[in-house]
């Protein structure tokens, strides 16, 4: 029973992770929290299972496809929702703009794909139980994630400017550095990792276009809990919240599984408003 | 292929194009008899509105091309709910006042039904439906209200009877998804079984997105539950709970709700076998008996649709149930000559026997409940052909 509840939760919220990590590396390209990191998970599962399961692509080649789709998905999102209201930060419009595109992106998902589940290919079959590859894979997605991402931030001149446009795009641009471009690179980034959360928990969410909705809102709750833009709270948060969820759905079940797990994020929120592991930010007066 | 909004769209519009090029009987000078037609054609539990909606254009195509309901031409007036009560509500209030529909057959969900059944009241607007809550038909409160499907109580009722006395399961476990209809169901069919000494060892609701259902098949199979009844109209959340109970290497039977015996609960599955003992709600005018045939009304029906109408898509009883709905309707308006709110009304209580493809109905100004039979029975998931299915084992 433990074991169920620790592989499905740690699963979920690795998922979770992933889309929170979408969230953050938008934000830290743009400081707009973009809506569409729900999408693209959402994405990730629906172009898995076309790719690999309709038209019959190599599992490699499904993915990178996949990927690289999301990717320009987060391309059209800097152009389209992002950049015209970047101007106008402090009101906000992102919220607006961002929700628009990944509602259309969603509706037309459920016109042209399916309005009712379909389901995602079995990527390496094996054994089942906790250590099904539906439980290990999204967890292993989100290992490469970071390691992925330590690496680019550490090593790599492309991740140092990504950290300089974070830390201060003003002090960036005075520098030289191209931040139009390092922002549509990081939102053509943030959506590929959107795009590989959904690909990797396909077989626990199937090919759902409702998904979308789902992971925005519970993408959303680690980015919250764990500092906006801070990677490593997310994660933490991420795989927390999915254990809660699950020991939630199996202690009080129902709607109230949910209530269960917005008390804690409330509760969270309270005691730490700037997130688990966030630290106090300057504000320009 | 499943039907999008797109195809449905498309559809309509070839069906205008086919009346406009006058392929359709011409019609006197009678005003088009307006029938609202408010169904989930898209969204989560979009199956059974989709069913629906088959009967429904197929039973309104036939009859305008035979002159339409006494003279009038019916005029279907179609609105995608999107299982969403809030678009419901204002779809309703929409068909009543602006598009002022003498009639309107639906809602095909039951959240949507309980949140829009006191509104048409409201307006006097006579309503069928095929709703499954036993509170939506009540004469003195919804006088307008007319049930051409067995109550949920029914489904219940023989669901409990094939558990304890077919099958003589006694411990059961209950489950259902978050929704109005999941809910309702859930509590009603504890309380269903606990009255007729079944013993309820585990029973919860589970939200249709949740991923992974381990933990309540681990919880049920702990507590004993000889038989996992689950009443959902989520083919995700049903397919899960098939590939889980596989998962777990579990074989007590799975009975429930019609949906689960659905292609598209099928094709979510692991593998076929899966399917295995499973059993769903099902209605003797749409199952095979013991020979393998279909009753012979419906299975003339099926004869004249064949090549027309993709039935393997399709669950049959909601089909036959749609053409009913629209035939009654059309009747009061030929019977009574008049497309009046309260004509239609006045008529439909003093309906006897009247024979739809479904089932027979009857109805008095004190009973809105028009299926009484105690025809309904269980039925093998896995032996869908041309959208019935055959009876479950067990039965004499």
């Amino acid at each position: 029973m433990l074991g169920a509840i620790v592989a499905s939760g740690l699963a979920m919220g690795a998922v979770y992770a992933l889309v929170g990590i979408a969230y953050n590396v938008m934000f830290n390209a743009s400081r707009a929290m973009s809506f569409t990191a729900g999408t693209v998970g959402m994405m990730g599962g629906v172009l898995g299972a076309l790719f690999i399961g309709r038209f019959g692509l190599p599992v490699p080649l499904g993915l990178a496809a996949t990927l690289a789709a999301c990717g320009l998905f987060g391309v059209v999102t800097e152009i389209v929702a992002v950049r015209p209201v970047l101007k106008s930060l402090d009101q906000h419009l992102y919220v607006l703009s961002t929700l628009a595109l990944a509602l259309m992106a969603t509706q037309f998902t459920a016109i042209e794909w399916s309005t009712e589940p379909q389901p995602f290919p079995r990527l390496l079959g094996g054994v089942g139980g906790v250590l099904d590859e539906k439980f290990w894979l999204p967890l292993a997605a989100c290992a490469a994630t970071i390691a992925g991402l330590e690496y680019l931030h550490h090593y790599t001149l492309v991740g140092r400017a990504f950290l300089a446009i974070a830390e201060d795009n003003y002090a960036a641009r005075a520098l030289g550095l191209p931040e139009r471009n390092l922002r549509i690179a990081a939102f053509a980034l943030a959506s590929a990792i959107g795009g590989l959360a959904g690909f990797a928990a396909g077989e626990l969410l199937l090919a759902y276009f409702a998904n979308a909705q789902l992971l925005a809102f519970y993408g959303f709750v680690p980015v919250a809990l764990g500092g906006i833009g801070n990677n490593r709270g997310t994660i933490v948060a991420g795989l927390l919240l999915g254990l809660l969820q699950q020991a939630a759905n199996f202690i009080v079940g129902g709607v109230f599984a949910s209530v269960a797990v917005f008390v804690v994020f409330a509760a969270v929120i309270l005691i730490a408003p700037q997130g688990l592991l966030g630290g106090q930010r300057a504000r320009r007066v | 292929m499943q039907p999008t909004r797109r195809s449905v769209v498309l559809s309509s519009a070839a069906a205008l194009a086919a009346g406009a090029a006058g392929l359709r009987p011409s019609f006197a000078a009678a005003e088009p008899f307006k029938i609202g037609w408010p169904v989930t054609l898209t969204g989560p539990g979009s199956a059974p509105g989709l069913s629906f909606d088959l009967g429904v254009r197929y039973a309104v195509d036939r009859l305008n091309a035979k002159g339409g309901a006494g003279g009038h031409r019916i005029e279907l007036v179609t609105r995608d709910t999107q299982g969403d009560p809030t678009k419901a509500v204002n779809i309703v209030q929409e068909l009543i006042s602006s598009e002022k529909v003498s009639a309107i057959f639906g809602p095909t969900n039951s959240g949507e039904a309980l949140a829009i059944t006191p509104i048409m009241a409201r307006f006097g607007v006579p309503n069928v439906h095929a709703g499954t809550i036993d509170s939506l038909i009540d004469p003195v409160k919804y006088p307008n209200a007319f049930r051409i499907a067995p109550a949920g109580k029914q489904w219940d009722a023989a669901l409990r009877h094939y558990v304890l006395a077919v099958r003589k399961w006694k411990k059961v476990g209950i489950l259902g998804d978050t929704t109005g209809y999941g809910t309702t169901a859930v509590s009603d069919s504890v309380a269903g079984f606990k009255k007729d000494g079944g013993e309820v060892v585990y029973s919860a609701t589970i939200d249709q997105t949740q991923a992974d259902v381990t933990p309540q098949l681990l919880s049920m199979r702990k507590a004993g539950a000889e038989a996992i009844v689950v009443w959902s109209v989520s083919s995700g959340l049903e397919a899960r709970i098939m590939n889980t109970r596989a998962q777990l290497g579990w074989d007590s039977p799975i009975l429930g709700h019609p949906t689960m015996g659905s292609n598209d609960v099928r094709k979510l599955l692991d593998k076929p076998s899966n399917f295995d003992k499973v059993y769903v709600v099902g209605f003797r005018s749409c199952t095979r008996d013991a020979s393998g045939k279909l009753p012979a009304r419906t299975q003339a029906f099926i004869d004249e649709v064949r090549g027309k109408m993709d039935l393997k898509r399709a669950i049959l009883f909601l089909v036959l149930i749609g053409v009913d709905g629209i035939d009654l309707l059309a009747k009061a308006v030929a019977e009574t000559g008049s497309t009046s709110r309260k004509a239609i009304i006045d008529y439909l209580n003093t309906v006897k026997d009247f024979p739809g493809l479904f089932g027979t109905y009857s109805f008095s100004p004190t009973d809105h409940d028009g299926y009484q039979t105690t025809e309904v029975v269980m039925c093998a998931a896995d032996s869908l052909k041309d959208g019935a299915l055959a009876q479950a084992p067990g039965y004499d």
